[in-house]
């Protein structure tokens, strides 16, 4: 029997064992934080990149592109009803733009650390009151007309309380930790690393938003909905208020979830981390 | 050295190894119930508004009878009712453009066209959903990968799959642990919204941290297994397939394609 080499297979071949090895326990980080996220806490964001990053900037575009494809079939249509939902598996492609998207991130070096590199000190300063902004914009526009999309949805008040709670916790505890690194631990590349995250979310929220309208009518059953909502409300086509969602939900949390990627290869042994392929463009060379 | 073993001839597998399924849905190959599943999923998207969610249905109802899932596949549909109930709620008041309008209550226009756009969108849903979860419920993730790896589909993509699997509830289990340990350590994890935030990060970092720090382990494991060695590998249990089986395949992928290629030409109808 000729064994032929499907894609797949060819694709795969190119990873080394400790690639191959990371894929799965960063498509789980995926999963785990993102039905977290989404469908038990509903935020308007999705963290469910994370794994997918991690990997792209690790171990190159391929590979970034693979896992985040992977994570979301897997998520879409392996895994049973409790966590697995089948309005994640359409934006596989989406997925896979991010993972694509950060593995190019990843060979520039745009994740790695640059503590002590005080020459960009005004950058950080306007990283911070852009982020800042941003932030601010979100949350009152996810949550502006609460009692309206409680009559449409029938999501129960006390589940957007907590959404608006959580929501606000997370985004304190994101710009804390960006003013930590930047102004404790004097370490710019968090600029850097956040910048990546703001150009994958636009690109993201353009890939997602007809996947949206066209697969779901907009509704995908998570804490985005919100948002969709209140731009209907407002008068938009369908396709124009996923997209503003999107515009609105994926800089935010792409920009979140590349801060704490940064945050986990810099917590992580330099060995560990020389050792894939991108490696030498991670770990600071001042050290 | 060939190892060289036609389907369907094997010698008896051991007992230690699980006997094939069967019965005259559940015995189907995994690869043909899968491809089967997916031309389902396409048929509810692609063919006409009502006709083809409507007939995917009815076959998923009547494929399930016939492999006895219809109850776990009810599971299934009650787990969709508030997505379901958001669609149709969506829609149904907000449908911009709507000429139908029942009646007007402030930002609020339940439309008849709004309504119809949302049963349409939650049919397709449901039977997108319910085709792919029979394929589940009636196929051990085990057995389709196993299959796809005696295919061809080579063992490193069915190591990522398989080992992704199952380590997402294996993290699950983990942060439960995590919890119990943080807890016995004096965290607060049922009081006040705020007392609990503040055990966001000892929870989520040792999740995330420890199940990196498996990496250096699990690789060594494998290469100890001689994963990497290139070279054929002996199946221990090879399932059931059948000279129509493959027919059939071939036949769905040709109507996978034929529907695509339809409906962007035109004979079909642009899509919406």
């Amino acid at each position: 029997m000729i064994q032929e080499v499907c894609p797949v297979e060819w694709l795969s071949r190119q990873f080394s064992t400790r690639v191959i090895v990371l894929m799965p326990i960063a498509i789980a980080i995926n999963i785990v934080l993102g039905a977290t996220v989404q469908q038990a806490l509903k935020l308007p964001i999705y963290l469910d990149s994370i794994g997918t990053i991690l990997v792209g900037v690790v171990a190159g575009p391929v590979a970034g592109m693979l896992t985040g494809v992977l994570s979301n079939l897997i998520w879409g249509y392996l895994l049973p009803a409790p966590i697995g939902t089948t309005t994640i598996g359409p934006f596989a492609i989406t997925a896979g733009v991010i993972g694509l998207l950060a593995g190019l991130w990843g060979r520039l070096g745009l994740f790695r650390s640059r503590r002590g590199e005080r020459s960009s000190i005004p950058g950080a300063v306007v990283a911070i009151i852009l982020v800042g902004a941003l932030a601010i914009y979100t949350y009152a526009r996810a949550y502006a007309s609460p009692t309206d999309f409680q009559n449409i949805t029938g999501f129960d008040p006390t589940a957007i309380d907590q959404s608006r709670i959580f929501f606000l916790v997370i985004l304190v505890i994101f710009v804390a930790l960006i003013a930590v690194a930047l102004f404790l631990r004097r370490d710019v590349g968090a600029v850097y690393a956040i910048g990546a995250g703001l150009v994958t979310g636009i690109a993201a929220a353009i890939v997602s938003a007809p996947i949206a309208a066209v697969v779901f009518g907009g509704v995908t059953g998570s804490g985005t909905d919100l948002l969709v909502a209140a731009f209907r409300a407002g008068g938009d086509s369908l396709v124009s208020a996923t997209l503003k969602q999107g515009l609105l939900s994926d800089p935010m949390d792409k920009m979140i979830t590349s801060f704490v990627v940064f945050f986990i290869i810099g917590n992580l042994s330099q060995r560990f981390i020389a050792r894939f392929p991108n490696g030498e463009r991670l770990v600071s060379s001042s050290m | 050295m060939t190892v060289d073993r036609p389907t369907g001839s094997s010698p008896t597998p051991p007992d230690f190894v699980l006997q094939a399924p069967s019965g005259a849905y559940l015995s189907l190959n995994p690869v043909t119930k899968l491809l089967v599943a997916a031309a389902e999923v396409e048929a509810a998207f692609l063919i006409g508004t009502w006709t083809g969610p409507v007939l995917v249905l009815l076959l998923v109802l009547a494929s399930a009878a016939i492999a006895g899932v219809v109850s776990r596949l009810a599971v299934i549909v009650a787990v969709t009712v508030p997505i379901v109930a958001s669609i149709l709620l969506i829609n149904g008041f907000l449908y911009p453009g709507a000429v139908d309008v029942i009646v007007r209550l402030g930002p609020l226009a339940p439309s008849v066209s709004g309504f119809a756009f949302g049963l349409q969108i939650t049919l397709r849903l449901l039977a997108a959903s319910l085709a792919l979860a029979l394929a589940y419920l009636t196929t051990r993730t085990d057995d389709l990968l196993s299959d796809l790896e005696r295919r061809g589909f080579g063992r490193r993509a069915t190591y990522v799959i398989g080992s992704a699997v199952e380590t997402v509830p294996r993290t699950v289990d983990r942060a439960a642990e995590i919890v119990d340990a943080q807890r016995s350590r004096g965290m607060d994890t049922e009081g006040r919204w705020w007392r609990r935030v503040r055990g966001i990060v000892p929870l989520a970092a040792p999740v995330v941290f420890g199940a990196l720090t498996e990496v250096e382990e699990r690789t060594m494991a494998l290469e100890a297994r001689a994963f990497s060695t290139p070279g054929p590998r002996t199946i221990l249990r090879v399932l059931p397939d059948a000279p129509w089986q493959r027919l059939v395949r071939y036949g769905l992928l040709l109507g996978l394609i034929a529907v695509i290629v339809g409906r962007i030409t035109g004979p079909l109808g642009a899509l919406p």
